[in-house]
């Protein structure tokens, strides 16, 4: 039986109504309740609900076989894990925004630019990449505050559909990359177990096709 | 020190059962290797960062703890064994009869800046076979592995075999730029099918639409013999075919040994490239969620050391080897069982100690109180 990670909030119901399109439906029963580890009906696997930044740790050590997390998520923890289905669920992207005085302002070569984000790793690699010296402010949660409140010059964030930085008076100022959630797979359970990891997989990508077309 | 109870990232403690297994798990091990004619290399703890970048490359090298010697030379905490023996017998051994057969037991250091999570200290338990070439060494030390997992206890382990040419074939037919061979191997190691079509589609054109489908789904696939038969039908370079050609032939012997069951084609292992030129392996194993050991054949690494000899080799990472162990049900022969005889220190000192030689002796185990 394969033991699976869930992400727990945004992409929560989307990925239980995917999988449960794949034949793994979880009981509804359980899942009203606040159990954190959910058999699916059949038998197939087990689910557990955890946050979305612990998908990949679950996964990349085998505790979970398998996992769903958004891309995000994924290319902050660098985990050492396969990749082998796009969900397509969850789309949103990965920006740098801020307020609107400072879009469209080149940045300074020289000066050190202060960026809060809930991305530490992603946020760094851009501004290295550009040659751009800056300081990383790690939050966890509400980053849109921190450059109304003077805390940072511009901000990376997941951006859906653009309102909370309306609301906040920040603007998207350079997409880094697309985000959609990913089926991530233990390197280990992928050849020990997999008979079941194929099934996973195949019917994952059934499901998704059906999806597609309804 | 701020702290005496503060230890540096990546350091480990062993005491207790957890040495003992270590111990039981190194010495099993080792007698195997002794058992098919390796013999130990004990090797130095440091050496120059030179030898390193000679033999892992430069990238691999920057890894490694580095200090000065007295004379400004730069040093390293070894990061791999393989260089120090590849150095050793392509100089103090060349007039030595071929093939070498050497076994190593020892820590190594890396520091691998976006895992902080990572150990940074690991015991390899490796062997090196140095100068001969074909499928029969292959096979030889993947026998070797299989005989010390299976003294060990561990009866479920599972062997991937693959081959550098599947993809270096694969990249040179499709005449790729260096960045875009990176990309397509990251998307192959990571088994991302969905954006290697995209990829392939973006970057190769030529390549027709079924073969294309078909290339993506060869990544997915790992097995028997089926699987060697659905990368015939998908993989048309000769480079690829080739390689498939000699896996086949370590199949057929490991299947007629009776070890099917454990080995499997991994036809989306595009692992370690730089340095591997022809079979490479990894062994897994339930209980532990990552490679607990792996290996393969470098045919190039001895000439950065002189003249240039085929070579093949493995290592176990024994943390994952007692990992794996200490998860299982009765496998505790390492346990502390504590049959020793006391000896009473009351009264003539001498005499109890004289009691405690004469157990002694007699390899009883005592302890005085």
């Amino acid at each position: 039986m394969l033991t699976i990670a869930i992400s727990k909030g945004r992409l929560q119901d989307e990925t239980l109504a995917l999988f449960a399109g794949a034949g793994m439906a979880a009981e509804e029963e359980a899942l009203s309740s606040r159990r954190l580890l959910v058999e699916a009906a059949g038998g197939r696997c087990n689910f557990i609900f955890v946050k979305p930044a612990d998908v990949p740790t679950y996964v990349e050590y085998g505790v979970a076989d398998a996992g769903v997390c958004g891309r995000d998520v994924l290319l902050e923890s660098q985990a050492d894990v396969h990749e082998p289905l796009d969900l397509r669920l969850g789309r949103c992207q990965i920006a740098v925004a801020g307020r609107h005085e400072v879009v469209g302002e080149d940045y300074n070569l020289l000066a050190t630019v202060r960026v809060a984000t809930k991305y530490p790793r992603i946020t760094a690699a851009y501004f290295q990449e550009r040659g751009i010296p800056i300081e990383v402010v790690t939050l966890s949660g509400s980053v849109e505050l921190a450059p109304l409140l003077g805390l940072s010059d511009r901000i990376v964030d997941l951006v859906e559909t653009g309102r909370t930085l309306r609301e906040n008076g920040l603007e998207v100022i350079d997409v880094i990359t697309e985000s959609t959630a990913r089926l991530i797979v233990n390197r280990a359970s992928f050849h020990l177990k997999r008979a079941e990891v194929s099934a996973l997989i195949t019917d994952l990508a059934g499901a998704l096709k059906l999806g597609a077309r309804g | 020190m701020s702290s005496l109870t503060k230890i540096p990232a990546g350091v480990q403690y062993f005491f207790d059962d957890e040495a003992r297994l270590r111990r039981y798990v190194e010495r099993q091990v080792m007698e195997v290797f002794a058992g098919w004619s390796y013999d130990e290399i004990i090797l130095p703890m440091f050496d120059y960062h030179d030898l390193f970048a000679r033999g892992m490359g430069a990238e691999r090298a920057e890894k490694t703890y580095r200090f000065v010697d007295r004379d400004g030379a730069l040093l390293a905490l070894r990061p791999e064994l393989t260089s120090l023996v590849a150095r050793t017998v392509a100089t103090r051994f060349i007039h030595r009869a071929r093939p070498v057969r050497l076994c190593y037991s020892g820590e190594v250091f890396r520091y691998d800046e976006p895992t902080e999570r990572a150990a940074r200290e690991f015991h390899q338990l490796g062997l090196e076979h140095i100068g001969q070439a074909g499928a029969t060494a292959d096979i030889e030390i993947l026998l070797v592995a299989a005989e010390a997992l299976t003294t060990l206890g561990i009866a479920d382990y599972r062997v991937t075999l693959s081959h550098v040419d599947f993809f270096n074939g694969v990249a040179a037919a499709l005449d790729l730029s260096a960045t875009d061979r990176a990309r397509l191997r990251e998307l192959i190691d990571r088994r991302s099918s969905y954006t290697l079509d995209e990829f392939l589609r973006e970057r190769a054109p030529k390549v027709e639409e079924a073969r294309r489908i078909a290339f993506c789904r060869l990544t997915q696939i790992a097995g028997k013999a089926e699987a060697i038969a659905q990368a015939r039908e998908v993989l048309i370079n000769e480079r690829s075919l080739a390689a498939i050609d000699k896996l086949e032939e370590i199949y057929a012997t490991l299947t007629a040994l009776g070890l099917a069951e454990h080995f499997d084609i991994d036809l989306g292992d595009a692992g370690g490239l730089e340095y591997y030129t022809g079979l490479t392996f990894k062994v897994y194993v339930p209980d532990w969620g990552t490679e607990i050991g792996g290996g393969g054949r470098y045919d190039h690494l001895i000439a950065n050391f002189g003249a240039a000899e085929p070579a093949v080799g493995f290592s176990f990472a024994l943390d994952g080897l007692v990992g794996a162990l200490s998860r299982r049900d009765g496998a505790g022969q390492w346990r502390a069982t504590d049959l020793s005889q006391a000896v009473a220190l009351d009264g003539d000192f001498v005499q109890a100690f004289r009691r405690a030689q004469e157990l002694r002796a007699r390899k009883s185990k005592v302890k005085i109180q």
